[in-house]
């Protein structure tokens, strides 16, 4: 299955990822419409983080053994068997917020803006590549496969 | 507080009406030209500090951004340009060396664009180069001076094989080089960029005299390795890893004066590269100081031949200055096998205006000068020449070749195609597009992969012009190109330039 | 039709048996059909419908879920992965040794493998009751006399309700709704205490809770988090008694009338919810068939004592990876976890279970929080712990790490809860935070601060090397 990734040397920290990701899930899909009337409601769905010259963008990983989809207890979160994708469906997402407590990647962010619901990457289904994967001026963001198996099994170093 | 005299040199227009206050702009700008007010919602510019790189107008999401020269806002004068008032300010301001980046920006002639190429008619046919083989393939080094064959024994088809011994060569796959421009002018990955792009397109990059760098190795077999006057990363793995040796006398943008890289930019990674302490400055003399006489030159050509076991060409870079013909002549019989001549248009990190502005001569003058000089004195066939000095186009390449040149040297042209824009100030280290500046966070602006693509593209692209332009004249390989003056004709040139250059007046037949 | 023995010779027998309807049970059942496509699996459930989530009662209560949304697996579950589902069966005797179990309308099951997933009971405090009228007396509503209340009879008495099954949220509800309900009482602020405060408060009412502690959310808030919340559900005009408990039930007509607090303070109360904890339905399992403390004791494959006979969710002691021991962990994604691997194992597979910890996030009244870990803990009590509080109660945020020999052991997050799930992972990897240690409490705490095998681990995908 095809998931973002991130190479970290190349991210230049300018956030264009998260404006076109605003875009997408906006109402109008326009940027200048978007930001000039939706703009505090819409929520990237994923995360810059920066320190000093290092930066990187991060969003769901869409895991196999999904972490927020265990903890849901509403049966929001699924793991949709087809396109791999794990999405929220926000009618009945009730605003628990057990999600953002359970993934490891802290990506998974509250929406108050009408309804309370989580809000997280959705690997943009319905386009052939995520908006910040084709967006990104320096090619940073890269939509394909690895072979990695990801369950997130992490071997810890010995008294490390 | 002094007073300003120095306005700014750019205007920035935003239009509100698109402008979304992402702050892409404000976080692109090294020069901190864009500030996003919280309380308005609204960026401001600072014009005095734009350098009109453009790179905020490049990202902006919504082309909200145009950078323009600003208007003059001097009385018209056309003896006290502009240019001149403002430099006497900054140079009142600052009592020091006025530097600049890049090649010569001076409306002297280009000849490129006074010469026309030619194309044939009915007497000679065209070629198709989509159809039919067309050779740019080019080698660079010496040639013998004539060719011995003997008849192989004991076989009935009369095959020949040659008896000379050829000397070592480098194989283009067209005529174009990546000119020389060290890791610590430019960045690593830049550096990458090109000497990938160089090994994808079976070409060469040159590291300048910056050294080597380890992760450049994989490269080494498609880079040349030059020998400049602080001998920075000059040791004996050094020459053997290139595929030829480029002792660097001058250069286009600079002749006669040596190089400064501030102790602020050798970092650790620089240090090891050109093997000197970190931190302390770089400077290369003017002159080698070994070098003092062509009969010293002579000597290094000779040593660093002995060195790499007379495996691969050594040649010798020059600027192209006033008697360069006759130095041309001495460096060929000193030995070397190529000669690099570098026009007054070339560019360069950092070099004083006024040298860059007034020093040199026009590499068009130079190749013709230079090519006639040694076929007069029958040596022609020892040495390669590679002419250097804005190329800017196929078309200058075609011409340059046409005019006697061996191949040509591109530089800035390499890096506009990643993304430079001219801006003159790659002396600051800001590069806002991650080419001429070591800063960490800039750098990384240039992702390899995409410097490379961009590089491949563009030879690809003039490779194919190439062709179809030596198509149009009905030459199937460049070999019948090389200096052939019958294929150019000029306009508006004065007799002694038609004389210099030997080519003939547009309109004038055989 | 009975033999001698007054067992039925009639009885269904099962590949796989589970007794539990919710997260654990068809947690498990799922995993199970996944390895093993044509197993008979029934489920057995004494409650009356099909799939509900529990922790979404409150929801409901509060009107944001309906009756279709509460349903955490689609409606065509059972039928699309070939699973029984028999309701209305309670459980009331296993025989271990001859792998049957008995219902209380005397049906019979026989399984190859059990699994017992029948999460947990609310616990009824033994209060003293009084009449508050001549004329009623001291009787319930069915007019029998008593004493005081206990886990038979407090159903019996209008107004008492206890909040942990779709039932009650009904009742609840439309008892709300026929008397016109505009305050309501809560004994216990626990976790069930809370969220039944967060729902009623988001229904406008007015609330009192009667704590034991001296603090809400005691076992997994500490003093400082405890205040944000407790100042926030005061300013709203409800009240928390602390340090207190009921000592006795006002009763009229059948109904609760109110009540007196340890220190005297007497209430009126129309509608009392109590929530003072839960404990796990093991009352079934019958003569040590199977190893029980408080909870059923499983191993780290989810098996209990008994050869095939399987234990998971809130009716567990399973291991708690900070403590070291089993425990019961009553958690929705625990359950799931573990229902998932008791069904793994029970179908042929051996994944092993490596412990769980206790986590819950709760929201009031528009404060979020997160606690995770040994949250409640402080310095002084332990070795080798560090805590690191950032308080700021004027903004009613706090943020705690409690560290142990350099890794994450507990979190407390109040007001913002970003990215909190880090956190969990640092403590389920037992990561070593030494080196980011300065860190570890600021505000915007992202991966880029965490050590650099471990983010480049998550970023890119690839594991640590060991």
């Amino acid at each position: 299955m095809k998931r973002i990734y991130i190479q970290e040397e190349y991210c230049i920290g300018c956030r264009l990822c998260e404006i076109y990701c605003q875009v997408k899930h906006s109402k109008s899909k326009k940027i200048i419409k978007t930001f000039k009337e939706e703009k505090s409601d819409i929520i990237p769905r994923l995360i810059v983080e920066e320190i000093g010259y290092n930066s990187f963008a991060i969003q769901c990983r869409h895991c196999q053994d999904a972490p927020c989809v265990e903890a849901c207890i509403s049966g929001a979160m699924q793991k949709n068997k087809n396109t791999g994708a794990v999405v929220c469906d926000e009618n009945k997402c009730v605003g628990c917020w057990s999600c953002i407590m359970a993934c490891p990647y802290g990506v998974i962010k509250r929406d108050i803006s009408e309804k309370k619901v989580a809000s997280k990457c959705d690997l943009c289904i319905d386009e052939e590549v995520p908006v910040c994967v084709k967006n990104c001026p320096n090619e940073a963001l890269k939509f394909m496969e690895k072979d990695t198996d990801e369950r997130n099994k992490v071997k810890v170093k010995n008294e490390g | 507080m002094a007073l300003k005299l120095n306005q700014s040199e750019f205007k920035i227009e935003r239009d509100l009406s698109k402008c979304i206050s992402c702050q892409v702009c404000v976080r692109q700008c090294s020069n901190d030209v864009h500030e996003y007010d919280r309380d308005s919602d609204v960026i401001y510019s600072d014009s005095s500090k734009c350098v009109g790189c453009h790179r905020c107008e490049s990202l902006c999401p919504t082309d909200a951004l145009k950078i323009k020269e600003r208007e003059s806002q001097f009385r018209i004068n056309h003896n006290w340009t502009e240019e001149h008032l403002r430099n006497i300010y900054r140079q009142a301001d600052s009592g020091g060396v006025l530097l600049t980046g890049m090649g010569c920006n001076k409306p002297y002639t280009i000849y490129w664009d006074r010469i026309l190429f030619n194309a044939s008619q009915v007497t000679n046919p065209s070629i198709d180069p989509l159809r039919e083989p067309m050779e740019i393939k080019t080698f660079i080094g010496r040639k013998p001076d004539n060719l011995e064959f003997e008849m192989a024994s004991g076989s009935n088809n009369n095959a020949a094989k040659l008896k000379t011994k050829l000397y070592p060569q480098m194989e283009l796959s067209m005529p174009i080089i990546f000119s020389a421009m060290s890791y610590g002018s430019i960045s690593l990955n830049a550096c990458k960029s090109l000497a990938e792009a160089a090994s994808e397109s079976g070409t060469y990059c040159n590291t300048g005299e910056g050294g080597l760098h380890k992760d450049l190795y994989k490269y080494a077999g498609n880079t040349i390795v030059q020998v400049a006057s602080g001998r920075y990363g000059v040791d004996v793995d050094y020459l053997n890893k290139g595929a030829a040796v480029e002792i660097k006398i001058g250069q286009g943008a600079k002749p006669g004066i040596g190089g400064h890289l501030p102790g602020e930019k050798v970092s650790r990674d620089i240090s090891d590269t050109r093997m000197i302490p970190e931190g302390t400055d770089a400077i290369s003399p003017a002159p080698h100081h070994d070098i003092y006489s062509i009969e010293d030159l002579a000597q290094l050509i000779y040593a660093l031949k002995e060195a790499t076991d007379w495996s691969k060409p050594v040649g010798v870079k020059v600027a192209a200055v006033h008697n360069i013909a006759p130095i041309a002549s001495g460096i060929v019989r000193a030995g070397a096998d190529f000669i690099s001549i570098d026009g007054m248009r070339g560019g360069t990190g950092a070099a004083p205006q006024v040298i860059r502005d007034n020093v040199g001569i026009p590499i068009e003058l130079a190749i013709a000068s230079v090519d006639e000089r040694l076929r007069e004195e029958g040596i022609r066939h020892r040495a390669s020449v590679i002419a250097a000095g804005s190329i800017r186009s196929s078309a200058d390449v075609v011409k340059a070749i046409a005019l006697g040149a061996d191949a040509v040297y591109i530089g800035t042209a390499a890096l506009v195609a990643m993304g430079c824009h001219l801006c003159q100030k790659c002396y600051t280290g800001k590069c806002n597009w991650g080419i001429a500046t070591q800063d960490p966070y800039l750098t990384k602006r240039l992702n390899p992969e995409i410097g490379t693509r961009r590089l491949v593209n563009l030879l690809k692209g003039w490779s194919l012009e190439i062709k179809e332009m030596l198509g149009g004249v009905g030459i199937n390989a460049i070999e019948s190109l090389r200096g052939n003056r019958e294929h150019l004709r000029g306009v508006g040139l004065t007799d002694r330039e038609f004389k210099i250059l030997g080519i003939k007046h547009a309109g004038e037949a055989w | 039709m009975k033999d001698k023995n007054n067992i039925k010779e009639i009885y269904e027998i099962y590949d796989y048996i589970i007794i539990g309807n919710s997260a654990a049970g068809l947690a498990a059942a799922e995993s199970i059909r996944e390895l093993d496509s044509s197993g008979k699996i029934v489920i057995l459930t004494e409650e009356n419908y099909k799939n509900y989530s529990k922790p979404l009662i409150t929801y409901y209560l509060e009107g944001l879920v309906d009756l279709e949304g509460i349903h955490f697996k689609g409606k065509d579950f059972y039928r699309n992965n070939n699973i029984d589902l028999h309701i209305n069966k309670k459980v009331i005797s296993i025989e271990a040794d001859r792998d049957f179990l008995i219902c209380s309308n005397e049906d019979i099951y026989k399984f190859k493998k059990l699994l017992i997933a029948s999460g947990g009971q609310p616990i009824i405090p033994g209060i003293k009751t009084s009449c508050t009228d001549i004329a009623g007396g001291n009787r319930d509503k069915k007019g029998k006399l008593l004493d005081s209340i206990n886990n038979e009879n407090y159903r019996d008495i209008e107004g008492i309700y206890t909040l942990t099954t779709l039932d009650d949220a009904l009742e609840i509800k439309s008892f709300i709704e026929k008397n016109d309900i505009r305050k309501v009482s809560i004994l216990g602020g626990g976790l069930i205490g809370l969220k039944s405060a967060e729902a009623l408060l988001g229904m406008g009412m007015n609330i009192s809770i009667i704590e034991l502690a001296d603090r809400i959310l005691a076992a997994t808030f500490d003093r400082e988090a405890s205040f944000i919340v407790e100042n926030r559900i005061i300013s709203r005009g409800s009240n928390i008694y602390k340090n207190s408990t009921i000592e006795e039930i006002f009763i009229k007509d059948g109904s609760i009338s109110g009540y007196r607090l340890q220190d005297g303070r007497e209430e009126e109360c129309s509608l009392l919810i109590i929530a003072v904890g839960v404990r796990p339905v093991t009352g079934f399992i019958k003569n040590n068939s199977v190893k029980i403390r408080r909870g059923i004791v499983v191993d780290d494959y989810m098996r209990t004592s008994i050869k095939n006979i399987y234990a998971a969710g809130d009716v567990v002691e399973a291991r708690d990876m900070l403590l070291d021991e089993k425990r019961n962990i009553a958690i929705w994604p625990l359950a799931v976890r573990q229902g998932s691997i008791a069904g793994i194992n029970m179908a042929g597979g051996s994944e092993k279970y490596n412990g769980g910890f206790f986590m819950n996030s709760i929201e009031i009244l528009g404060i979020p929080t997160i606690s995770m870990g040994l949250a409640a803990i402080d310095e002084k009590n332990e070795k080798n712990t560090e805590v690191v509080k950032v308080f700021n109660p004027e903004e009613k945020r706090y943020k705690k790490v409690v560290i142990r020999n350099n890794r994450v052991v507990g979190l407390i997050m109040v007001g913002n809860i970003e990215r909190a799930g880090i956190y969990a992972g640092l403590i389920k990897n037992e990561i070593d935070i030494s080196s980011v240690k300065g860190n570890i409490s600021r505000e915007y705490f992202g991966i880029i601060n965490l050590p650099a095998d471990y983010k480049k681990h998550l970023v890119t995908g690839e594991g640590i090397e060991v």
